[in-house]
C-alpha cells in the first residue's frame, strides 16, 4: 500500500502548485496523474495570467477584483475573488524567481497585455505559450524537491471512512493493477470537463475525472450550468486561438466586413468579456452575417513582426488546421466550449465538505469566476488556490495525523472494474459518448431554452442508463486506454448531469447562462449558487449557499 | 471523405513475445490528422489500439510516433500528406525506445536525461521571497524563447542516431533544456551545468542534423552547437577530448587550410599524455606499414589566406 501525507490528483498547474507548496512546507507529498505532468492540458493555455503588477499602467488588486466581480455577473464570491487578486502579484513573482520565462518590457520588468473585461493591461504572458512555460517551471520544482509522481495512474474513486477522506484508488495503467493510495489529505486538481461537448478547445484528457469522483463520493457540485464558450476557436477541430490576439488588437469581422462587436459592447468592443463576445458572434452567425457558420478573426493589421513575436503558436495552429496564414488573411472562427466555471464546491481554502478532501483549479468551484470567467484568471486561480489548498491540507494533516486506511473502496472498485471487463456484449463507450456530445452541443450551447434543456436532461438520463451496460473491447492489463476511456465517459456523464439540470432549473440569464425564454438577470431570485447532489435518479438541487458580498453590490453589466 | 488503411504496429508486453501488424480500414475527412484517424479506428473498429495523446494541438508532446518511417507528432500530421500510393499509412512506435503496447513506449530513459540536469533555476541569491520580479532585458529573455517552446515530445531523441548506438548520450532534447538554463542570466550554475552535460557525452553529437526535424522549431541542433561553444568559452572540461578535438581541428584548418590528422590526434589525446599516445601507437604503426600515415607536418595550402578570411567573416567565437 502506498502512503503519503498529502496526495494530489492531477499534475497540471493547480496540482503541481499544490504539490510544491506542500513540499516546501515539509510534507511528504505525491502526485497521482493519468498523464506525465508536462502532458497536462494547462500547457495549452496561451494568453496569460492576471496580476495587478501595474507594470504597463496603474493598477490595483482592488480594481482587478472589481473586474472579476463584474465579469462573474455578480455571482462570484467576493471574499474568494479578493483573496485571489490580493495574492496574484506575489504568486507571479514567486514563479518568476523560480525561472518562469515571461515576456519582458524594455526596462526588464514583466510585460503585461490587455485582456477582455479588464480595466487595465494586467495579463502577464510568454508570447502565446504562457501555460506551457508555467507548467515547465512547476515541473522543474517537482524535480527540485524530488516530489514523487505516480505517473500514468488513473484515479477511479475517493476513499471515505467515517466521513473522512483517506486517499484514493487508482489504476496503475502500466500494470493494470488497482492500487490503494492512502493520504492524510487528498487534493483534486483534475482540470476541465470539455469533452462533454462535441467541439471543445479542451484536449482529449479533459474528462471531469475529479469532479465525477467527488460527485459519486457524495460531494455537491456547484454552478455547473455556467459553461464558458470561448469566442475564438477553430471550426475544423475546436482548437483555441488565444484571446491574446484581440488583446494585441485583432478585429472580429462579420460577412459584411463590419467590426460588429461595437454594436454589442460600445466601449470595449472585441475586448468585452467572453460571454458577451461569444453571444454576439453567435447572433451574427444566426442572423445570416456569418461565413460558413463562422465569423472572422483578423490579425493582418498587427503586422508580420508582431504576430511572429507575440502570437506565433496560434498563427501556426490556424495554418495547420485551415491552411490560412493569419499574417495574410483573416481566420474563420466560432465560439467553442472552453471552460467550466463550476466544479467541486470548496471554501476559500479549497476545502470540501468531506474532511481531508480538497479541490483546486478548474475542477473546483470556490467560486471566483461566478457566472463567467475573465481571460487570464484561470491560470491565476490554479496557482493561488492550488497553493492555498495545500497550505490548509498540510496544516490539517499535522493536526489530524495519518489516515486510517481501509481496503473497502479498493475491493469495491476492483469488483466494479472486473465486472465491466467481464461483460462481453453491449454498446461501447465511444458510441455512448457520441450521443452525450451531440445533445450537449445541440441543447446546452450558448443560448438555451426550456425545451432544449428538457431534451438534454432526457438524453443524459438515457446515456447514464446505457453506460451501466457498457462493454470494454480491450481486455489487456497493459496500458488499457479503452478501459480508462470508458471510465472517463462515466465521469463526463456525471458532469453533464450537473450542467443540464442546473441550467434547466435556473430560470434567468446570467453570465454564460443565456436562456432565450428568460433573457433577464433575476437578482431577487437567482443571486444564489446552484449545488447539485447525486442520487440514483435525477440529481437533487439545492440553493442554500448564498453569494458572498464584501464591497460591490450588483449593477447593470455593460461593456 | 477518404478511405484510409492504417497499418499499425501491434504489441503487448504483457502477452506478446513478438509484435505483429494490423491493417484497419476507416473513412475520415482527407484533412484529418493521423491522431484523429487513430481515434476513429479505436472508437469505431478496434478499441484495443493503444497510443498516448492529450491536447491534440501540438503542445503536450504526447503523440510522437513513427509515421511511414519518419517520427513526428501525430496531431500535427494531416493524413493526406503521408498517404502512400496504396492508400495506407504505416504507424510504428518511436524508435530508440522500448515498446510497451502498440504505439506506447517506455519513456523513463528519456525523463532520466532531464533529471540528471538538475532542471530547475539555481539563482545565486537564495532569497526567494523578493518583493518584485528580477529585471531581465527582453534580449536576454528572447535567447530562451526557442528552447522554451520544447514540448518534450522526444521526436528528436527518437530520430537521433547517436542515441541509437549509445543510450548514455544525453540526446538533443536534454541538451536544449540544459541550454535553457545555461543561457538564463538568472541562473548561477553555468559551469556546473556545462560540466554535467559534458559528462553526459555532449561531444558525441555527430552533427547529422536529424534533430532539426523538430515539430516546435526548437532547433535542438543549434542549441547543441551553442552549448559546445559555451563549454569552450567558459574553459570547462578543457582537459577532456571533446573540446580539445574541436579546438585542434579548428586550429589546423586555420593554419594549413587542411585537416592535419597527426596533429589532431596529438591535440585531442594530449601531446604529453604518454599513456594515451602509446595506446594509439599501434594504429599509427599499422598505418605507417601500409603507407597510409598522414604526414607529420603539413605545409599550408597556397591560398590559405582565403580560408582565414572565411574564419574571420564567420566570426567564429572559438579561439
Amino acid at each position: 500500500m502506498i502512503k503519503h501525507d498529502v496526495v494530489v490528483i492531477g499534475g497540471g498547474l493547480a496540482g503541481m502548485r499544490a504539490a510544491v507548496e506542500a513540499a516546501e512546507r515539509g510534507a511528504d507529498v505525491a502526485i497521482v496523474s493519468k498523464l506525465h505532468p508536462v502532458r497536462s492540458h494547462s500547457g495549452a493555455a496561451q494568453g496569460g495570467i492576471n496580476a495587478a503588477l501595474g507594470n504597463a499602467a496603474d493598477d490595483t488588486p482592488e480594481s482587478h477584483a472589481f473586474d472579476c466581480v463584474k465579469g462573474s455577473d455578480y455571482l462570484g464570491d467576493q471574499d474568494a475573488i479578493e483573496a485571489m487578486c490580493d495574492d496574484a502579484a506575489r504568486q507571479i513573482i514567486w514563479l518568476e524567481h523560480r525561472g518562469c520565462i515571461f515576456s519582458r518590457r524594455p526596462d526588464g520588468r514583466l510585460a503585461q497585455r490587455p485582456f477582455g473585461g479588464a480595466g487595465s493591461p494586467r495579463t502577464c504572458y510568454s508570447a502565446d505559450v504562457t501555460g506551457l512555460v508555467i507548467l515547465h517551471t512547476l515541473w522543474e520544482q517537482l524535480e527540485r524537491f524530488g516530489v514523487k509522481v505516480y505517473e500514468e495512474y488513473f484515479c477511479t474513486a475517493l476513499c471515505v471512512e467515517h466521513g473522512i477522506g483517506t486517499g484514493v484508488v487508482a489504476l496503475n495503467m502500466r500494470t493494470g493493477e488497482l492500487e490503494l493510495i492512502t493520504a492524510g489529505a487528498t487534493i483534486f486538481a483534475t482540470g476541465g470537463a470539455g469533452r462533454m461537448y462535441a467541439k471543445t478547445t479542451n484536449g482529449y484528457a479533459s474528462t471531469a475525472d475529479g469532479l465525477g469522483i467527488a460527485f459519486r463520493a457524495g460531494l455537491p457540485i456547484m454552478d455547473m450550468e455556467f459553461v464558458q464558450f470561448h469566442p475564438t476557436s477553430l471550426k475544423e477541430n475546436g482548437v483555441l486561438l488565444s484571446e491574446a490576439a484581440r488583446g494585441e488588437g485583432a478585429y472580429l469581422l462579420n460577412s459584411e466586413g463590419d467590426r460588429f462587436m461595437f454594436k454589442y459592447a460600445p466601449e470595449k468592443g472585441e475586448l468585452a468579456s467572453r460571454d458577451v463576445v461569444s453571444r454576439a458572434e453567435w447572433t451574427e452567425i444566426m442572423q445570416g452575417r456569418g461565413i460558413d457558420g463562422c465569423v472572422l478573426l483578423d490579425l493582418r493589421h498587427l503586422g508580420r513582426e508582431k504576430i511572429l513575436e507575440r502570437l506565433p503558436q496560434i498563427r501556426e495552429l490556424a495554418l495547420d488546421a485551415t491552411g490560412k496564414d493569419a499574417i495574410k488573411e483573416p481566420i474563420p472562427i466560432l465560439p467553442g466550449m472552453h471552460y467550466t466555471m463550476g466544479g467541486i464546491e470548496t471554501d476559500i481554502w479549497g476545502k470540501t465538505r468531506i474532511d481531508g478532501v480538497y479541490a483546486a483549479g478548474e475542477t473546483a468551484c470556490v467560486s471566483v469566476h461566478g457566472a463567467n470567467r475573465l481571460g487570464g484568471n484561470s491560470l491565476l486561480e490554479t496557482i493561488v488556490y492550488g497553493s492555498r489548498a495545500a497550505q490548509h491540507a498540510v496544516d490539517y494533516v499535522k493536526s489530524n495525523g495519518a489516515a486510517k486506511p481501509s481496503e473497502r473502496t479498493l475491493k469495491a472498485e476492483q469488483e466494479r472494474i472486473d465486472e465491466m471487463l467481464a461483460r462481453q456484449e453491449g454498446e461501447r463507450a465511444p458510441q455512448i459518448r457520441k450521443r452525450l456530445n451531440a445533445t450537449m452541443s445541440e441543447n446546452a450551447f450558448i443560448f438555451r431554452d426550456e425545451a432544449q434543456l428538457r431534451k438534454a436532461c432526457d438524453d443524459v438520463k438515457e446515456v447514464r442508463e446505457a453506460i451501466k451496460h457498457v462493454t470494454v473491447m480491450d481486455k489487456s492489463k497493459t496500458f488499457n486506454t479503452d478501459l480508462v476511456g470508458t471510465m472517463e465517459t462515466e465521469f463526463l456523464i456525471e458532469a453533464a448531469q450537473c450542467v443540464v439540470h442546473g441550467a434547466l432549473a435556473r430560470t434567468e440569464s446570467r453570465g454564460a447562462q443565456a436562456r432565450t425564454d428568460y433573457p433577464k438577470r433575476d437578482d431577487e431570485k437567482w443571486l444564489v449558487h446552484t449545488l447539485v447532489w447525486r442520487t440514483d435518479g435525477d440529481p437533487r438541487l439545492d440553493y442554500s449557499r448564498k453569494v458572498v458580498f464584501t464591497k460591490w453590490q450588483p449593477e447593470v453589466r455593460k461593456y | 471523405m477518404a478511405h484510409i488503411t492504417l497499418d499499425i504496429f501491434r504489441f503487448d508486453q504483457g502477452t506478446d513475445e513478438v509484435p505483429h501488424r494490423d491493417r484497419v480500414d476507416i473513412d475520415v475527412p482527407e484533412t484529418t490528422t493521423v491522431l484523429d484517424a487513430l481515434e476513429t479506428a479505436k472508437a469505431e473498429v478496434d478499441g484495443s489500439i493503444t497510443f498516448r495523446r492529450s491536447c491534440r494541438s501540438a503542445i503536450c508532446g504526447s503523440c510522437s510516433m513513427n509515421i511511414n518511417g519518419v517520427t513526428g507528432l501525430a496531431c500535427k500530421t494531416p493524413c493526406n500528406t503521408v498517404l502512400r500510393s496504396d492508400g495506407s499509412i504505416h504507424i510504428d512506435p518511436m524508435p530508440n525506445f522500448q515498446p510497451m503496447k502498440d504505439l506506447v513506449v517506455h519513456m523513463d530513459p528519456f525523463w532520466d536525461k532531464y533529471t540528471r540536469l538538475k532542471p530547475y533555476l539555481q539563482p545565486a541569491d537564495r532569497d526567494e521571497d523578493h518583493e518584485r520580479e528580477r529585471r531581465v532585458s527582453p534580449e536576454d529573455m528572447k535567447k530562451l524563447v526557442e528552447a522554451a517552446n520544447c514540448v518534450m515530445c522526444a521526436t528528436c531523441y527518437a530520430l537521433c542516431p547517436v542515441v541509437s548506438v549509445d543510450p548514455a548520450f544525453a540526446g538533443p532534447a536534454a541538451i536544449a533544456y540544459a541550454y535553457r538554463f545555461i543561457e538564463d542570466v538568472r541562473d548561477s550554475k553555468t559551469k556546473e551545468r556545462l560540466a554535467q552535460i559534458n559528462d553526459d557525452y555532449l561531444w558525441l553529437c555527430a552533427h547529422c542534423y536529424a534533430c532539426s526535424y523538430c515539430p516546435k522549431h526548437v532547433e535542438p541542433h543549434d542549441r547543441i552547437v551553442d552549448v559546445k561553444r559555451r563549454t569552450v568559452a567558459e574553459r570547462v572540461h578543457m582537459d577532456k577530448p571533446g573540446p580539445r578535438h574541436a579546438l585542434v581541428v579548428n586550429k589546423t584548418i586555420r593554419q594549413t587550410g587542411m585537416l592535419a590528422e597527426t596533429e589532431v590526434i596529438q591535440g585531442t589525446v594530449g601531446r604529453f599524455n604518454i599513456r594515451g599516445l602509446l595506446k594509439i601507437a599501434p594504429l599509427g604503426m599499422r598505418m605507417a606499414a601500409k603507407g597510409k600515415m598522414p604526414p607529420l607536418f603539413l605545409r599550408p595550402i597556397p591560398k590559405v589566406d582565403e580560408v582565414r578570411t572565411i574564419y574571420e567573416s564567420l566570426e567564429v567565437p572559438v579561439s
